[in-house]
């Protein structure tokens, strides 16, 4: 007694696979296919231009940087201390535009890491808009654990790397 | 004779090269398997045992005898002397052949033995072409499994990942595709930016992934086979963590449209977006249950990174909790029967991979060193392929749920973020 199934391949080139069931005492099963192969393409991301950088007025700011603890993203004395300094030049010289950029340790996952690294740089935004920097003059952005300052996986390394740069 | 010698080599020589497959753990009650060398005039039979023997060894769930350990070696069924095998506790016999057809077709014809019942129970043909020898053998492992356990197998599907190759100035990021056991590796992205969250559409021909390419996060797609991408969004927002839903038409994502994480459903057709959270913590790692009803997403709204599930068919519902053992449990994705999710779970001062189902109240952990990250199971639910931190560079690491624990090959670089296809089979 025979038993014919077909199934149709969900690949592209519609292989047919067709498995006889042969019931007997003992039954054998028969299949035939073919290896599929779709073939791969690469790609190059090609990278944006650094917009033109005013050279000037990024040396009066002077790259701040402020930390963070572990799943943390509250401002600590120190670092509105530093904020401090940043907000008086935004004000000495209107034509300042940052991008805060908040970013995270390795530990944990990237999502989560990218979210946490926002909520850092978030967090300065809030700083600056509330000593009365214009919105418009921020860019807020998040690397998460992606642009790590120290590669070690030791607790000086991940203080480094929990932080939110200003540029 | 000579000329024999130095084919085997130049054939031999890259198989083992390029794979390295430690197997720290098998299952406690493995399937007995004398895996009878392939037959055959040309040298392709010595990669398809080798391949065939790796792939099933990689499962976990085989004790697998070669010729070496075997009291007779049979060519063919006549030849078969079961009591041979019975005295080895062999439970299952493995013998095949491998014949070039011509130039450009290769043809494997495999037979599987059940020593119990002293019968054949599988005989199986496989076409290919003779420079896909890999493939071609990866689809009679599958084969074999698939007799044997019951369970489709994995072999032949393939893995996604992203490497990072560190210089003093610059990183290289790479998006990679392989097929399950590490090998065949094909660039399907190169940037200088980075490249995080690597995803399969359901029909394995499509992935997503986060590119940093544009000066932020931004979700792509990509035809694997064409190399034709697209910004899934165009907005001034950053957006991540893509997921495709089971029937392809949605992807679940991340976007900071409030500057804080919020997921949101994309329509890939019509673009039209549906917000799925809104809440001030974090919400993020999306991820689609087997049939599509329901979403599982990390969120920090307890206070620390929990597990929470959204149910779609019960609009504006509070968000479900799942996990409440301890301070981190995030990157959430639901076994393919539905029964379970799996996880990043910290434990003291280590990040593990743990698997909780929904019927109990207890996490289970199924892996043991530091910094244990971005869990993805197989499409037949039996495998988690996942990555580790090992002297300060990442690697590829597998655990099966039977308990078998395996390494893939060292990249060059750092390798993490897997993902696995579903069936290409």
């Amino acid at each position: 007694m025979f038993n014919i199934q077909s199934k149709i391949n969900k690949n592209l080139f519609n292989l047919f696979i067709f498995v006889f069931l042969i019931s007997s005492c003992s039954s054998i099963n028969v299949t035939e296919e073919v290896v599929y192969d779709g073939g791969i393409s690469t790609v190059e991301a090609s990278i944006r231009e650094e917009s033109s950088l005013d050279y000037e007025t990024r040396a009066i700011f002077t790259n701040a940087t402020v930390y963070f603890e572990f799943d943390k993203f509250n401002l600590n004395s120190k670092s509105l201390q530093t904020l401090k300094s940043a907000v008086a030049a935004m004000k000495d010289n209107s034509s300042i535009k940052i991008t805060i950029s908040g970013h995270a340790d390795e530990r944990g996952t990237r999502e989560y890491n990218l979210a946490l690294g926002q909520r850092r740089a978030e967090s300065v935004r809030d700083y600056f808009a509330v000593n009365g920097i214009n919105a418009n003059r921020v860019t807020v952005k998040s690397y998460g654990e992606e642009r790590p300052l120290s590669n070690g996986s030791d607790e000086t390394s991940y203080a480094k790397n929990r932080r939110a740069e200003i540029n | 004779m000579k000329k024999y010698l130095l084919t085997l080599l130049l054939v031999a020589q890259p198989i083992f090269s390029e794979l390295v497959l430690e197997i720290t753990k098998g299952s406690d009650n493995p399937y007995s398997v004398a895996l009878i060398n392939f037959n055959g005039s040309n040298s392709a039979k010595y990669q398809v045992t080798s391949i065939v023997k790796n792939d099933l060894d990689r499962t976990g769930e085989f004790r697998i005898l070669e010729n070496n350990k075997l009291l007779s070696i049979p060519s063919s069924e006549e030849e078969l002397n079961y009591s041979d095998f019975k005295l080895l506790g062999v439970d299952f016999i493995v013998m095949g052949s491998v014949a070039e057809e011509d130039i450009s077709n290769i043809a494997a014809t495999y037979k599987v033995f059940s020593v119990k019942t002293e019968s054949q129970i599988r005989t199986s043909t496989v076409y290919g072409v003779p420079n896909k020898i890999r493939q071609l053998s990866h689809y009679i492992s599958d084969g074999i499994y698939e007799e044997i356990t019951g369970l489709q197998g994995v072999a032949s599907t393939r893995l996604l990942y992203v490497t990072e190759e560190r210089s003093k100035d610059r990183s290289l990021f790479k998006l990679i595709v392989a097929d399950a056991d590490g090998s065949n590796e094909q660039i399907l992205l190169r940037s200088t930016e980075p490249i995080i969250s690597p995803s399969w559409s359901p029909d394995s021909k499509q992935v997503a992934y986060v590119s940093f390419e544009t000066g932020m996060a931004k979700v792509f797609t990509q035809y694997i086979a064409t190399g034709k991408r697209e910004i899934v969004l165009e907005n001034q927002f950053q957006i991540s963590s893509p997921s495709w839903s089971p029937n392809g038409k949605y992807l679940s994502l991340t976007m900071y449209q409030d500057g804080n994480a919020e997921i949101y459903i994309l329509n890939l057709k019509n673009k039209n977006l549906t917000r799925l959270t809104n809440h001030y913590s974090i919400d993020t790692e999306s991820s689609w249950s087997p049939n599509g009803s329901k979403v599982m997403f990390t969120s920090g709204r307890s206070g620390s990174p929990q597990l929470y599930e959204i149910n779609l068919r019960k609009f504006n519902t509070v968000p479900k909790r799942v996990t409440f053992e301890g301070n981190y449990n995030a990157k959430g994705s639901y076994l393919p029967n539905g029964e379970g999710v799996i996880f990043v779970h910290r434990k003291n001062s280590s990040f593990q991979i743990a698997l909780k189902y929904f019927n109990e109240n207890f996490v289970r952990p199924l892996t043991n060193s530091k910094l244990d990250e971005s869990p993805s199971i197989s499409p037949n639910g039996n495998v988690i392929v996942y990555a580790i931190s090992e002297n300060g560079t990442g690697l590829l690491a597998g655990v099966t749920l039977s308990g078998a624990r395996f390494r893939l090959p060292i990249q060059k670089g750092e390798v993490r973020e897997p993902s696995w296809s579903g069936f290409l089979r």
